[in-house]
């Protein structure tokens, strides 16, 4: 489409401007009409574990709809052979998957689960916040940063389109010559800050701010997976970021790390999967935690196998950090090394297999009650014991040389993200709906939602496995007729659509729940953790007086036994909340420097720089403990 | 449940012949019968968890009489626990030993020394590049596109790019080998039916990977020679 002063540009990023100045100047319109900036300004000042929990959640939920729509696109080009569907094929369709796939894990997994473990964790071993409030803040805005950098692209034309691996060297400057992969490093760079910082924020948390008589082996198993999620993205993380400095070397300062005489592409997918494997339980660990939670809250019954619960996930943990090569089966690393990374790949099967026997021994005998949030538990079940199987065969590495790469394998990830993490967070968010905002999201609406969305789910996915099988590579934007998957990629679409309709039942259940329902109890689930003696929404300081804590479950021993949980007299002093602009404000310097990067303007890239240098300066000389101190001296 | 229902029907939908199923070489034959293998474990895992997951949710799902009762809390059995500790452990290992040894027998023909010439073999230069296939002959023959071999005989192929990374597959023939700028990789299979098989780039390798794609034609021995002279 030509646009006058500006020039070529796709239809499809026209009326996506279109749109969006649309329902911006509604938004503007409607929020203050509502008299709500005074809500949004006390929201983007907040260092509250509860508020921004929400705030992770909400743009999550913005980002899934991107992310939805651009496979909504993906699933009608291919929902035909030899399809021309919009703009889709070619480079267009190149950037829609790298989007699709960015987005699904680093702007929508990722911030599901740390939304969920703001709201969640410091409720469930009774903190009063996080251990440092403030730099929660910081996490949230630069992951908002990193969110609205990457987003940009595409309104700008210039949306990454070497897939969400960025293998190299296509992904150099010598095959990509164009900005679109740098807002990809930018992007990613800036959000995973942000994770970082948020894996320190919650092992601090969980070592130092536990109610008193809460030892390690009391702590509900989600607060569990929330630990052994954080070490993991201690570990992890630091690998993608010096990856992706690396790449960001090569494109921007012309290194050869990854191409050339001395560089070697190969080193990228090293550094690429030993961040990215472990990134594949960082999402899915918390989600077990999850649905270890509500399997025994609404089987009545304390979970089966703690131990053993709590022993296989830091296993996992530890495991998914010797399995990286196992993406890189045909890149010929020779017998020895495609062997031990097979055999430690069907190691991961056996705790895995642990898990989902403890889930079904928890219900055994116990009483099962079918709420929206066991619902997804229920679903989660069959589903990921699909993706778990399709992995055993992937890792079997003779044959995974039919199945790498093709369809196959996006099967089984998506049982595998969606069954596990998508599932999770839906589950999740139902469960503690009520402690993020003092409502119960409807029922009715729920189940709406879990039949549709999961049937719409195996209705996309199965039929990817024998797509796979049948020689459809992932990543290409057609296919012909004589390639005999037509029927197969049809159902797909169709479940495809599905799952968006199941969307619209979600979204809808989030407005009507907040705009005309009432108040929610303390305890709706009869549940039997921490955060269920606070009140519905979690107010700030709930932990006062603070409970004495002397078993799993305790809470519910409580209440069966109609007592109270006893008092703890010696408790830790609780992080300290302020009111400060300057997360957001600094988060607002980091992405200034990021779009200096990214276009290579060096005056951007000082300005951002010396500016964000200015807020270290700040918050080196400020200690809002000061005061508080001071204040007790006085008494 | 519905999805069970479903696997079947969808076989059915997807024809019988499924093409990673129906190799056409010794290799993919050794890919399909570990296929084969691996699912049919799995299948067995799956079944389990099936039965007892069905049968756990109709047995103790909440019923009129029981809404406010309290279940009593059950300890924990050391031996189901091992059971489901051990059995995977065994299933795995089943699995396992074919899978070492195809591994090492495939591997080292797509990896291994790239002076040691295979005795009897058809030697072709697979060159990737953005966004078709060459294939050299010994004798200098060139095709683009097109890769011809003759049945029953060992092809044996030395892929490299010239620019970035793909990946050579044909799914009735072998496995996936990537395909690198700057290194050489090697595949090797005996084609033993005739015929034309579908290949194609399964490594995102820029703007028109999807049309990345190339005819293998699997010929007799004589027909082969007579290709191979022709201009």
């Amino acid at each position: 489409m030509n646009i006058p002063f500006i020039g070529e540009v796709p239809s499809d990023i026209v009326v996506a401007w279109i749109i969006s100045i649309l329902l911006g100047g509604f938004l503007f319109s409607w929020v203050t009409k509502a008299g709500k900036w005074q809500v949004i300004m006390k929201y983007a000042q907040t260092t509250h574990h509860r508020k921004i929990g929400v705030m992770y959640l909400l743009l999550a939920v913005v980002f899934f709809i991107r992310g939805g729509i651009d496979a909504l696109f993906i699933r009608t080009q291919l929902a035909v052979p030899e399809n021309d569907f919009w703009v889709f094929q070619s480079q267009k369709y190149n950037e829609v998957f790298t989007t699709h796939g960015t987005i699904m894990i680093f702007f929508v997994a990722m911030p599901l689960l740390i939304g969920l473990m703001n709201v969640a964790l410091p409720l469930q071993i009774g903190a009063n916040d996080l251990a440092f409030p403030y730099l929660n803040a910081v996490s949230f805005w630069l992951f908002a940063a990193g969110g609205v950098i990457f987003n940009m692209a595409f309104f700008f034309n210039a949306a990454p389109n070497a897939g969400w691996t960025m293998y190299t060297p296509l992904a150099t400057d010598t095959f990509t010559t164009e900005p679109n992969n740098n807002y990809y490093i930018l992007g990613v760079q800036v959000s995973g800050l942000g994770t970082i910082f948020t894996a320190i924020n919650m092992i601090v948390t969980i070592i130092r701010l536990r109610a008193p008589g809460m030892k390690l082996s009391r702590m509900p198993l989600f607060s569990w997976s929330a630990l052994i999620t954080s070490v993991l993205i201690l570990v992890a993380f630091p690998v993608l970021t010096i990856a992706l400095l690396l790449l960001m070397f090569d494109r921007l300062y012309g290194t050869n790390f990854f191409m050339g005489e001395v560089g070697d592409p190969v080193y990228w997918q090293h550094l690429f999967w030993i961040f990215g494997h472990p990134e594949v339980y960082i999402i899915v660990l918390p989600a077990f935690g999850i649905f270890s939670d509500i399997i025994s809250n609404f089987s009545t019954k304390r979970v089966y196998g703690y131990t053993s619960m709590v022993a296989a996930l830091a296993l996992i943990g530890l495991l998914g950090f010797m399995v990286w090569a196992h993406h890189m089966f045909t890149v010929g690393l020779g017998s020895m090394a495609n062997t031990f990374f097979a055999i430690t790949t069907m190691l991961i099967a056996v705790p895995t297999g642990i898990k989902v026997f403890n889930w079904l021994f928890t219900m055994r005998k116990g009483i099962v009650k079918i709420r929206t949030p066991m619902l997804f538990a229920l679903g989660f079940i069959p589903t990921f014991v699909i993706g778990g199987v399709t992995g055993v065969m992937l890792a079997v590495a003779a044959a995974d040389y039919q199945y790498h790469d093709s369809y196959f394998v996006v099967a089984h990830f998506h049982y595998t993200i969606i069954g596990g993490t998508i599932l999770g967070s839906f589950a999740g968010i139902y469960y503690w709906f009520p402690k993020m905002t003092g409502k119960m999201l409807n029922e009715k609406l729920g189940k709406w939602h879990f039949w549709l969305f999961l049937i719409g789910f195996h209705l996309t996915f199965m039929p990817q496995h024998f797509a796979g099988l049948n020689g459809m590579p992932r990543r290409v934007y057609t296919y012909m007729w004589e390639d005999h998957i037509f029927l197969l990629n049809f159902v797909s679409t169709i479940g495809a659509f599905l799952m968006g309709a199941s969307m619209l039942f979600f979204i809808w259940n989030i407005y009507y729940t907040c705009r005309f329902t009432g108040g929610a109890a303390a305890d709706p689930w009869n549940g039997r953790t921490l955060e269920w003696t606070v009140g519905s929404p979690a107010p700030e300081h709930p932990f006062e007086p603070m409970p004495r804590i002397d078993s799993l479950d305790a809470y519910w021993y409580a209440k069966i036994n109609k007592k109270q949980l006893p008092e703890a007299e010696d408790v830790r002093p609780s992080p300290i909340a302020v009111e400060t602009f300057q997360p957001v404000l600094l988060a607002g310097v980091i992405g200034i420097m990021s779009i200096g990067f990214i276009y290579g303007w060096l005056w951007m890239q000082i300005v951002g720089a010396g500016a964000s240098l200015a807020f270290f300066v700040i918050r080196s000389l400020t200690d809002e403990r000061k005061r508080v101190y001071e204040r007790e001296e006085e008494l | 449940m519905k999805k069970l229902l479903f696997l079947p029907v969808l076989l059915l939908l997807a024809g019988c012949n499924i093409r990673a199923l129906h190799p056409a070489s010794d290799t993919a034959a050794t890919l399909t019968d570990l296929i084969y293998l691996s699912f049919g474990l799995m299948m067995l895992v799956f079944v389990v968890v099936m039965v007892l997951f069905i049968y756990y949710l109709r047995k103790f799902r909440e019923k009129a009489y029981n809404v406010h009762h309290i279940p009593l809390d059950t300890r924990e059995n050391k031996w189901f626990e091992i059971t489901w500790t051990v059995l995977p452990i065994i299933l795995l290992t089943i699995l396992a030993v074919p899978t070492v040894q195809a591994t090492y027998e495939l591997t080292s023909s797509s990896a291994g020394n790239v002076d040691e010439a295979p005795q009897q073999a058809v030697e072709i230069q697979v060159t990737g590049k953005q966004f078709n296939w060459r294939f050299t002959y010994e004798n200098g023959k060139q095709s683009m596109n097109e890769l011809v071999l003759p049945v029953g005989q060992k092809a044996s192929l030395r892929l490299q790019s010239e620019d970035v990374i793909h990946s050579f597959w044909v799914p009735r023939l072998a496995g996936k080998i990537d395909v690198f700028p700057g290194k050489v990789t090697r595949l090797s299979f005996v084609p033993n039916e005739k015929g034309t098989y579908q290949g194609k780039c399964a490594e995102f390798c820029g703007a028109e990977h999807t049309q990345m794609r190339f005819d293998t034609r699997v010929i007799s021995e004589g027909e082969f020679q007579e290709w191979l002279k022709q201009e």
